[in-house]
Order: C-alpha cells, then structure tokens, then sequence
C-alpha cells in the first residue's frame, strides 16, 4: 500500500496549483461567446458550437503550446505564458473565421441582443438584431471577451499540466510514460471545468457584458471542489509511482 | 431535450436498477475474466471490450434518464464529464488498487461523481431530483468503460502494462472518444417526444461495437491472437445492434418511404 499522507504532504503545493488552474479554467469558460445550436443557425450570439467542445479546443492546443516550451524550459511563467498564447490564437481564429461565415456566408450582421450599445466600441447593436433572434454573429465586445478567455484557460491549462509534470519528475518514471499520465490527467480536469461552469450559464453566454456573467462565483467555488478531488486523486496516482 | 425547455422524467423500458445491475457486473465480470483468462490465452482478452460495452449501455442508459430532464446545454457535454471524471479515477484506481483496481476506480468515479452531482443541484442550482444519483452513475460508467477497454487493448489491467501499452501511447485519447461517444451520443441521438429506450439503447450498443473494433486494431500491437477475436465479435456486435436499430426506427417511424437517387441533370431540364 502507499504512503498516501507521505505523498500528499510531499505534493501538497502541486495539490494546491491544480486546483488554482481548474477555477481559472472554470472562470475563463465564462469569457467564451458560446451559443450552442442557436447560434449555428444565427440566431444568437456567439459561436455555433457547445462550450465544452470550444474550451476543450482552446484548452487543448494550450496544453500542446505548454507541453512543447516545457521541453524546452522549466520556467513556470513561460510555460503559463505559452499555454495562454495558444489556447488565445486557437480561440482568435475560431472566433475570426466564425464572423467571415456569418457576415459573408450567412449574411448578418455582428450584433448583440442583450447590451444596446457595445461597451467597447460604443456602436448601436439593438438596430442590427434581426426580428426574432437573441443576436447573431461576434460583436466587438463578445470576440475580446473570447480572446481572455483563451488567456486564462490556456494559462489554468498550462498550470494544471506544469503541477502535474512537476509531480512526477522526482519519481523517476519514465518520461513518455509521465508525459501521457500527466496529459491525460489535464484533460480529465479540463472537461470536469469546462462543463461545471457550461451548467452554470446553461449553455450559452455572450461573454463578460452578458447578464449571465455573474454568476460565475458560483461555478468557480464548485470547480474549487471538484477540481480540489481530481487533483488529491491525481497527484496520488502520479506521486504513488 | 438537448437545448430547449426543461423535460420531464424518462419513461418506459427497463428499470433503472436492472440496468445498473447490468452495466456494473457485466463491466466488473468483464474485466476480471479477460485479465485471468488472457493469462492462460491472450485470445481471452475481448471479454474486457464486452464489459465495457455493459457499461457503456449502463451509462447511456443513466444520461438517458437525467437529459430527459434537460439540461440547458447540450447532451455531449454529460459525456464528457463522464470520461472526464471516469479517466481520473480509473487511472488512480490501476494504480493504488493492483488486483482490485477496477473496483477502487469504479468506487472513486462514483464518490467524485457524487460530489459533482451535489455541486450541481446544490451549488449551480439545477434542481434536477436525479442529478446527483445519475452522475455517480455515469461516472461510474465512464470508469468501467476505460478500464475495459483498457484491459481489452493490453491484454491485462495491472497498471504498468496499461501505462506503457496505452497510456504513454496515447491510445488513451481513442478510449476517451470512442467510450465518450458511447455514451453520450445514444441520447443525442434518439431525443425527442418520441424517444423509446430500447432504440436509444440499439444505438450504445452499436457504439460499443465500434469502441471494440477499434480497441481490437490497437491490441495488435500486444498480440495478433487477442486482436483477431476482438476485431470479428466487435464487427459482429455492430451489425446486430445496427441491424435492430434499423428495424426500431422503422417501428417508431410513421411511415418509411424510399425516395429513390437523386434526378439527373437531364432530369430536371
């Protein structure tokens, strides 16, 4: 049997890491303009896909950016760093190409239906919204609510596989063999807090302007829970080799 | 019920406890006969795929149950969660369990699961009166269906073997998919005011079929004897439960019309 309290003793800050990179990454969920079905048909704001299948996808190509500097280098703010910057380019380009087909393919214009008047650029959305849609297409204010929540995904993405990583290294384990343990324990926290705060909102925000925005204590406390476990269980398995 | 108004409770079919009787000792069962019974030949080694596929019914039998409900977001996102904290605790139970690792994973996914669940009603405020009861049994699922599809592709489920042969491979990442299709896509699928379980569940099975197809090809890697079976009896189980599939949606359907091909050019001058 091993030593669990050992482990956790020896772990306990990787412990505490894991469980910071969930709530940000719980947090940074509510910063993605996702508007599920509606949205595919241009019928609200936002990208037409679910929020866990857009954090997933940002949050993964972070997690490639982080792993590919962590090879490089052990510093952890480069490697946060580089974990933002890619989950932040995914979510710009998901985001850009999104627009193209909704203003050149779909034909609407980028309007929000729940502020009347972008809170960035202060242009008229109200007047664009066509007559029985919640919005359409990624206004100003929803695509850099996006690109922050792409900083802070990557970024908890990015500290959640640096903490687990760091976990192992003194355990002499074989590096592919961490690699892929470390990897896929990131992945398993990340759709655990990519999905709490997508039943918080209910499935679709326009980004930090929308109304739904503030309910995010609620789903950053419970990913604090969830991800706290993981992390126990996590680091367990990782330190216990 | 994926992204409209709130639902009601899932009727009809069988009941819930014979289901999860189903998909914990068809999984557990599965398991442990493939890894003792590959000891003696690694042909054995496909009865992991099959408890899996218990599971895999079992869980979309229990997202059935809890989307029918309406979750406000939709379906796939449960799924996930499922594998999410199924990968968790199944890696976690291989490893501190040795011999009784896929209980300790399977009693792990169902304690995170319950708290995910008690967050979620607590917490959230979903208010849904099985949330809690059908996340200890999806993550339950999620956990049974990785670790057999695990033992199914390594042959055994002691964890260094399955660290080294699908872990650092990343043969895990195909696990996630394919145990998360099963289990999230059955109800997205068949959804609706005319949604029957036997159909929906038609639709895990063949998704199983196809998990174990696949958990077969990759299981060449260890040995030819154990892939071939697993190959054949998945291939096998897809165009049975495909096949019966079909013939439920005939059933439901009002009425089945061929269309014929698509007119021709001349055609439509």
């Amino acid at each position: 049997m091993i030593d669990i309290a050992g482990i956790l003793m020896e772990n306990i800050s990787y412990v505490l890491l894991i469980t910071l990179g969930g709530m940000l990454i719980s947090f940074s969920v509510h910063f993605v303009p996702v508007g599920g079905a509606p949205a595919a048909m241009a019928q609200a704001t936002g990208i037409g896909t679910g929020t866990v299948q857009l954090a997933a996808g940002a949050g993964l190509t972070g997690l490639i950016t982080a792993g590919t500097v962590m090879q490089v280098s052990d510093s952890l703010p480069l490697i946060i760093a580089a974990g933002a910057v890619g989950a932040m380019i995914m979510m710009s380009v998901t985001m850009i190409v999104g627009t193209w087909v909704y203003v050149y393919g779909v034909g609407v214009p980028p309007a929000s239906a729940k502020v009347k008047y972008d809170p960035i650029t202060k242009d008229r959305q109200d007047l664009y919204v066509s007559q029985g849609t919640e919005g359409h297409g990624l206004p100003t204010v929803s695509y850099v609510s996006g690109v922050i929540g792409g900083l802070l995904g990557g970024g908890g993405g990015a500290l959640v596989y640096y903490a687990l990583m760091s976990a192992g290294l003194d355990t002499g384990i074989a590096m592919a063999n961490l690699v892929g343990l470390a990897s896929v324990f990131a992945v398993g926290i990340f759709f655990v807090n990519a999905v709490i705060p997508s039943y918080n909102i209910g499935g679709t925000i326009e980004g930090f302007h929308d109304p739904k925005f503030k309910k995010w204590p609620k789903a950053v406390f419970s990913s604090l829970i969830a991800t706290f476990m993981c992390a126990l269980v996590a680091v367990l398995t990782i330190g216990g080799l | 019920m994926s992204a409209g108004g709130p639902g009601g409770e899932a009727h009809g079919g069988v009941a819930p406890g014979k289901m999860i009787a189903f998909g914990v000792l068809g999984g557990l069962i599965g398991i442990y006969a493939a890894h003792f019974l590959s000891i003696i030949n690694p042909a054995f080694s496909f009865i992991g795929a099959l408890g899996a596929i218990c599971a895999i019914v079992w869980g979309a039998d229990a997202v059935r149950r809890v989307c029918s409900y309406g979750l406000g977001t939709g379906v796939p996102s449960i799924g996930m969660i499922a594998l999410g904290m199924g990968v968790i605790a199944s890696l976690f139970g291989l490893a501190v369990g040795g011999i009784a690792g896929p209980i300790v994973a399977l009693i792990a996914a169902s304690i995170i699961g319950l708290v995910i669940g008690l967050l979620a009603n607590k917490v959230l405020g979903m208010n849904i009166p099985i949330m809690e009861k059908s996340m200890v049994e999806i993550g339950g699922a999620g956990a049974l269906a990785i670790v057999g599809l695990s033992t199914t592709m390594a042959g055994t489920f002691m964890f260094d073997e399955v660290l080294a042969l699908v872990v650092a491979p990343g043969y895990i990442a195909v696990i996630f998919i394919a145990g998360g299709m099963g289990i999230l896509h059955p109800f997205n699928a068949c959804l609706g005011p005319d949604e029957e379980q036997d159909r929906t569940l038609a639709v895990a099975f063949e998704k199983g079929g196809i998990a174990m197809i696949i958990a077969g090809i990759v299981s060449m890697v260890v040995s030819t004897t154990a892939a071939i079976p697993t190959i054949m009896i998945g291939a096998f189980i897809w165009y049975i439960s495909f096949a019966k599939f079909y013939e439920l949606t005939k059933r439901d359907a009002y009425k089945v019309l061929g269309t014929g091909l698509l007119p021709t050019e001349e055609e439509l001058q």
